[in-house]
């Protein structure tokens, strides 16, 4: 079964959809952020980085200097041929570097030399996820910036830290905003990773904020109820856009569970900054593509 | 609050007039350093070496650009602040340098805070995430150092800016700091989220 997934398919995708742009979802509540922001200097902020997205659309140049680090998601059914995909994407994201579209930013993680095209071990995170069911190639490349995972926090909970109501965690979550403070480019997104063991909560926080809409309803009615009130008691912090004040600081949170062992919870607090270079598509074996992140809300 | 438009080399009594929350916009010369810059710096003082660049009265930028290699030289692509936090352990060879304004994100520490005080300077915050705004301002790529050892993010770019900004005053010469207050006040408000006294 073939999809016709083409090298310049996927080098207009990354470039056009992940370097030039941000996520239409993370646009539409920038907009409605600034449409509700009462502080006149976070107004002045949001407005200032609404027109840097139109200004890197026109220009064609990258929204922000800083391309974060290279995830692509990959999801595929039964007979989906997805061979040349992974080094496809490899090879167009060393082009798009050479072109302009994102910055030279891999190292070697010890002796700190810059690679100079993004290529590196790992580089780009790669992860397969197969379905049978799935009748589609799903592919969702993300660019997350790395200056905001510098407020990023992972703790070990025990039962009786957890506390009634999750409290305990809901406190070290909103701890971790007040220390991270401007640092995670707000206003930002929060995926928080519950449950599994630590690599299990550190990728579910990830994923929460690279793979889901922001403007999505969480299915768990509990998860859903914790989102909102995180989200409220974030934006009632007065870190504000930049970290100088004002009421916009999350634009969403977002929490991944998993079920985990009866003597621990492990929790993983993950930040996005509010660039969100992320696309996704589904490409369907009579070639049909679909978009995702659209700004409607679910 | 205030609405400075600052040239380079600055003054000491420039930046020492300058308030928490006041607006400055600069033209002349910034110099970007991140992390590796800082670390070169720091060696080259260390082996009584010459630094490539006078930072005195100077701007440094916290911030790795997107570049084009064009005929004459460079342009810059894309170009905004990183997390100045990072850049937080080399606060007092900074100051000693007399560099009188630093560009970043995020807003810096205590560190910092003393060494502003210390020797004359201000933090300011440009815009995160604003990579085609903030290269609008810059005119031309007056030179780069150290371009070959730590790569395009980490060298020295020496930028000729014109009425860079609006940059935002976020710690003063005088201890003030918009990020430690925003922290405190909702350090406050988790206090009374959180801790309900037994029995309450």
């Amino acid at each position: 079964m073939s999809q016709k997934i083409t090298k310049d398919r996927i080098s207009s995708f990354l470039r056009e959809r992940c370097c030039t742009t941000i996520s239409p979802d993370v646009m539409y509540l920038m907009k409605k952020a600034y449409a509700e922001e009462t502080s006149s200097s976070a107004k002045e902020m949001l407005k200032t980085q609404i027109e840097n997205v139109g200004m890197a659309e026109n220009q064609k140049k990258p929204v922000c200097q800083s391309p974060g680090f290279p995830t692509v998601y990959i999801r595929y059914g039964k007979g989906m041929n997805i061979d040349e995909l992974a080094d496809m994407l490899k090879k167009e994201i060393v082009n798009a570097t050479k072109d302009g579209f994102l910055r030279p930013s891999m190292v070697h993680s010890l002796t700190r030399k810059n690679t100079g095209d993004n290529s590196g071990v790992g580089i780009p995170n790669i992860e397969l996820e197969y379905d049978s069911a799935l009748g589609f190639v799903e592919v969702i490349i993300s660019f997350k910036g790395c200056g905001a995972e510098l407020g990023n926090a992972m703790k070990i909970f025990t039962p009786a830290q957890i506390g009634e109501d999750a409290k305990g965690i809901k406190e070290f979550v909103i701890d971790t905003a007040i220390q991270a403070g401007g640092k995670p480019c707000p206003p930002f997104a929060l995926g928080i990773g519950i449950g599994g063991q630590m690599d299990i909560a550190a990728k579910l926080s990830r994923r929460a904020v690279s793979v889901r809409r922001w403007t999505d309803h969480n299915p768990d009615p509990d998860l859903a109820a914790m989102e909102e009130e995180l989200l409220d008691k974030i934006n009632q912090l007065g870190i504000g856009p930049g970290g100088i004040g004002g009421k916009t600081t999350a634009l969403a949170v977002k929490i991944g569970m998993s079920h985990t062992h009866t003597a621990t919870c492990p929790v993983a607090v993950n930040f996005h900054c509010w660039v969100a270079r992320r696309a996704g598509m589904r490409i369907y074996p009579d070639g049909r593509i679909q978009y995702l992140f659209d700004e409607e809300v679910s | 609050m205030k609405e400075e438009h600052l040239n380079t080399p600055m003054q000491k009594e420039q930046v020492l007039n300058l308030d928490v929350g006041d607006v400055v916009y600069i033209t002349g010369v910034v110099c970007t350093a991140r992390d590796m810059a800082h670390l070169r710096i720091k060696k080259v003082l260390h082996d009584k070496e010459s630094l490539p660049e006078d930072f005195n009265g100077g701007v440094i930028f916290h911030a790795g650009p997107v570049v084009k290699k064009v005929d004459d030289g460079w342009k810059i692509w894309a170009i905004g602040p990183t997390t100045s936090t990072r850049m937080e352990p080399y606060a007092e060879m900074v100051g000693q340098l007399s560099v009188r304004a630093i560009v970043g994100k995020g807003g810096m520490g205590e560190s910092t805070s003393q060494s502003l005080t210390k020797y004359g300077g201000v933090y300011l915050l440009a815009v995160p995430g604003c990579g085609v705004v903030h290269a609008e301002a810059v005119k031309k790529v007056l030179r780069v150092h150290w371009l070959e050892e730590l790569g395009v993010p980490e060298a020295i770019w020496v930028l000729e800016v014109n009425g860079w900004g609006p940059l935002v005053v976020g710690m003063d010469s005088h201890g003030g700091s918009i990020f430690k207050d925003i922290a405190q006040k909702a350090t406050i408000l988790k206090e009374q989220w959180f801790n309900v006294k037994p029995g309450f």
